[in-house]
């Protein structure tokens, strides 16, 4: 435990054992781990959507890495071939990476998360992107539109086509056992997450939502078997720790791209407690296991359709029902949805939910807070934070 | 009952008794709609990329959610913004696609009949994904969306989107009651496949050079929106055809002296119905493509079911701005050449629809393609169906400054504000969005 990654927590103040630094990992877009992986002579692969099966990257013995912006100060390069109305994550990722930012990685995955993620990956496919190497591996899954069983055989086909494509790139082999065992891992990833989550239920929960998303960030760009064990520990130091009394609004956080934990912790600096959220880096990601015992591809394609989906999928009554039974369990007094501006599927997403929330028969307080990727204008969104806070309060 | 959908039974009474064989195609849909909703029938709502064969077979009712405003505007310019606004205070928000916001604030208005079934647009545009959505929640009619493919070329693919389509009919044949009746369907699709003959051979007319119509043709398309299958449809695209045949062989041309041929990618602007017109007489800038009008598709072979549902799941793919959208930029830019290439154009106008996400957010390579074979190209804000966006007077302004007839340019570079002095493609931003 002593890798020089791990430090104290202000959470862990008065505890003895050392700490995951989740803060710095969140907080850069590479860091340590991957430095050491790219040493051993490791690939990475990044991916813009948890609609990408990251077991078969695993599998492949890569280092699935989820995209982000992190560090990002402008978007003057990225919009030069983007528009205005392109959503600001995609457009400061595409900075990023014409920047030579994500030299880092050594391939990409996309799919039709929206048309801005989309049209991301053709700029990067147009080679309007600083690659480290060529030929680059790039490759676009064909994700179905809507949660049927019937789609499902067609996904399995799309993921064996990544499959194969990773083996033909990279020149490696993708077992049945490897993938067994990849998603073996990926499910306890899956089911700690839903045990730290289990502690946010307690009155008052040991651990803040900020904290959260840290470690679900630092989840995506680290090995998932160091995740886990660290998560084990972190865990460990939880159970039985009182939490903090300071906050007052349980709250739970929506939306689609959120990698900046300011964001929440500018609902927790003004009393809020954000205790459960529906977010992509959150539940939409861990919250559905893979089937064990089934055959290992259809198992996956099987899960990546009936996950709890995200608005691109046709299933918002589903997502409804899922947010609402999620705001009991987690006892929220209100849910704030944050969209990026110009990001329709959350638009229209969240207008949906809150014509929904509005029809329950004890309607959740609900605000939408539409923001941009980097946090200008904390003023007008602090006023509106703690003006909803307030109503939640009463 | 009767005095609901006053807009649409006033476009009614005013061409009912019409002989132009387009407005007597719409005609015979808006009194059938109508028909149908106050007694109470059942009518199946569909998206513009997704034609009526199906539906006409199944003598089912259909009206297409962007059709409907499209006719609505072009009577009162306000009707859609009133519909806009009815979407934007129910909260949704401004940069969705203003057909959509449309469509969900004339449903909230109650001034859409009511539907049984639901097949989206045939376009996984991201807009139409959660309109669709927000108009299956607020009816609360079943849905049902064929999901099609990113590329069509990957393995499986075709046979799933096949399975897909075939989806539709047991979606309506479920929902209906009614069973698709196989010789009927083969009526409809020979008489689909007839429209297409002509629809193709007035395309074919619009490469002439000087071109004999400037703009849209589109009133054939709309044919496909509306009763595509049907003799009204067929009628209405051979209408379109004899018309630009007969200027032909009279020699006539769009103007006296065309100077420019511009490719207009994008849906006209349903508001602003002269602007096309405008640039032809003002600027000699003649139209002979409008996305709207590029269907390029082959006849069905109906000599069996199977052959059948084949090249109709082959057809649905294809429909305007459909099949442009659907996959990777590599196939925007290959169609904006294969236009400009058969239609000899000089220049490209891509009045960016705001919403329009799928075309615009990779503007810049377009722009790196144009600018390496120096065509001139307009990238402006305008929206099909709000026109407080950018006014009428303003697109009179933008079009002409920048006008390949009076070259200022060096080449494509995208700029953020105003019209470019030193290069050719203008970038003209109004930022004005409704409910901002
Ligand atoms: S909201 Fe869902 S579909 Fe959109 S980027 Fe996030 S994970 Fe992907
Ligand atoms: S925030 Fe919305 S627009 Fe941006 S990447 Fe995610 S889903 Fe797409």
């Amino acid at each position: 435990m002593s890798n020089g990654l791990f430090r104290q927590s202000t959470l862990n103040k008065g505890g003895s054992s050392e700490w995951p630094y989740w803060r710095s990992l969140a907080a850069t877009l590479s860091n340590p781990y991957i430095e050491r992986w790219k040493e051993k002579g490791g690939a990475v692969v990044g991916y813009y959507c948890t609609y990408v099966p990251v077991e078969i990257i695993h599998a492949a013995g890569m280092l699935p890495y989820r995209m982000r912006a992190t560090g990002s100060t402008s978007s003057e390069l990225g919009d030069v071939y983007a528009w205005y109305s392109t959503c600001t994550f995609c457009r400061h990722s595409l900075d990023q990476a014409m920047r030579g930012e994500y030299k880092f990685l050594d391939g990409l995955v996309a799919l039709y998360s929206c048309d801005h993620v989309r049209r991301l990956y053709d700029t990067w496919k147009a080679g309007k992107v600083e690659l480290p190497h060529s030929p680059y591996y790039l490759h676009f899954l064909s994700m179905p539109f809507k949660v049927e069983a019937e789609v499902e055989e067609w996904l399995a086909s799309q993921f064996a086509g990544f499959r194969r494509s990773l083996e033909e790139h990279f020149q490696v082999a993708i077992t049945d056992d490897a993938l067994r065992r990849s998603i073996e891992v990926y499910n306890e990833k899956r089911k700690l997450l839903r045990a730290l989550y289990e502690l946010r239920k307690q009155k008052a929960p040991p651990i803040t939502g900020t904290e959260v998303v840290e470690i679900l960030i630092a989840s995506t760009a680290m090995p998932v078997e160091e995740f886990n064990q660290m998560l084990k520990t972190v865990l460990e130091e939880l159970r039985g720790r009182d939490g903090s009394a300071a906050h007052t609004t349980r709250i739970l956080l929506g939306g689609g791209e959120l990698e900046d934990p300011e964001y929440v912790r500018l609902i927790e600096d003004l009393g809020g407690l954000v205790v459960a959220d529906f977010l992509c880096y959150g539940v939409r990601d861990f919250w559905d296991l893979v089937d064990e015992g089934a055959e290992p591809m259809p198992a996956l394609a099987k899960r990546y359709v009936q996950r709890v989906s995200c608005p691109r999928m046709f299933n918002h009554s589903r997502r409804q029902e899922f947010l609402m039974a999620l705001a009991k369990e987690f006892d929220v007094d209100g849910i704030i949805i944050q969209r990026m501006r110009y990001c329709d599927a959350w638009g229209g997403e969240s207008a949906m939910m809150h014509w929904d929330t509005r029809k329950e028969s004890t309607p959740i307080p609900y605000m939408v807070l539409e923001r941009e990727y980097l946090m200008g204008a904390v003023g007008q969104m602090r006023t509106r934070v703690q003006a909803f806070l307030e109503t939640v309060r009463g | 009952m009767a005095e609901k959908y006053q807009l649409h039974r006033m476009v009614h009474e005013l061409i009912k008794s019409s002989d132009e064989p387009g407005l007597r195609m719409t005609a015979k849909y808006l009194e059938g709609v109508l028909r149908v909703a106050d007694e109470g029938e059942p009518i199946v709502y569909h998206g513009f990329t997704s034609y009526t064969d199906i539906m006409v077979a199944m003598d089912l009712q259909t009206i297409c959610l962007e059709g409907w405003d499209m006719i609505g505007v072009r009577v009162d310019p306000d009707h859609a913004i009133k519909s806009i606004d009815a979407g934007h205070e129910a909260g949704i928000p401004p940069e969705l696609c203003s057909f959509d916001k449309a469509i969900i604030g004339s449903i909230l208005r109650e001034i859409l009949p009511p539907p049984s079934m639901i097949v989206p647009s045939l376009m996984p545009y991201q807009n139409s994904v959660i309109g669709y959505q927000a108009v299956g929640h607020l009816t609360g009619a079943p849905l049902y969306t064929p999901d099609i493919p990113y590329y069509m070329d990957d393995e499986g693919a075709m046979d799933y989107w096949v399975r897909q389509y075939k989806g539709v009919i047991s979606f309506l044949e479920e929902h209906s009651g009614r069973k698709m009746d196989y010789d009927r369907l083969k009526e409809v699709v020979e008489e689909s496949n007839r429209y297409v003959e002509y629809w193709l051979e007035a395309v074919e007319l619009q490469k002439l050079k000087p071109a004999p119509w400037s703009g849209a043709i589109s009133i054939g398309t709309q044919a496909g929106i509306m009763a595509f299958g049907t003799p009204e449809g067929t009628a209405a695209v051979k209408g379109v055809l004899d018309q630009i045949k007969d200027r032909v062989a009279k020699g006539e041309t769009a103007v006296p002296e065309e100077k420019v041929r511009v490719i207009w990618f994008q849906l006209p602007v349903f508001w602003d119905t002269t602007l096309m017109n405008w640039m032809a007489t003002e600027l000699g800038a003649v139209t002979p493509f409008v996305l709207f009008d590029d269907y390029r598709v082959e006849p069905v072979d109906t000599s069996s079911p199977e052959k059948m549902i084949m090249g109709m799941a082959k057809r649905a793919v294809e429909t305007p701005m459909g099949r442009v959208g659907r996959s990777d930029y590599d196939l925007v830019i290959e169609d904006v050449f294969y236009a400009l290439d058969e239609f000899s154009g000089d220049c490209v106008i891509f009045a960016s629809h705001p919403s329009c996400k799928w075309m615009s957010n990779a503007f810049g390579l377009m722009s790196d393609v144009l600018r390496k074979r120096g065509i001139p190209a307009l990238m402006y804000d305008v929206d099909l169906m709000d026109r407080r966006v950018t006014s009428a007077e303003e697109s009179r302004t933008c079009p002409s400054t920048s006008s390949p007839s009076t070259p200022t340019a060096r080449g494509v570079r995208t700029i953020r504000e105003g019209t470019c002095e030193e290069t050719r493609v203008c970038c003209r931003r109004t930022r004005r969005w409704p409910g901002d």
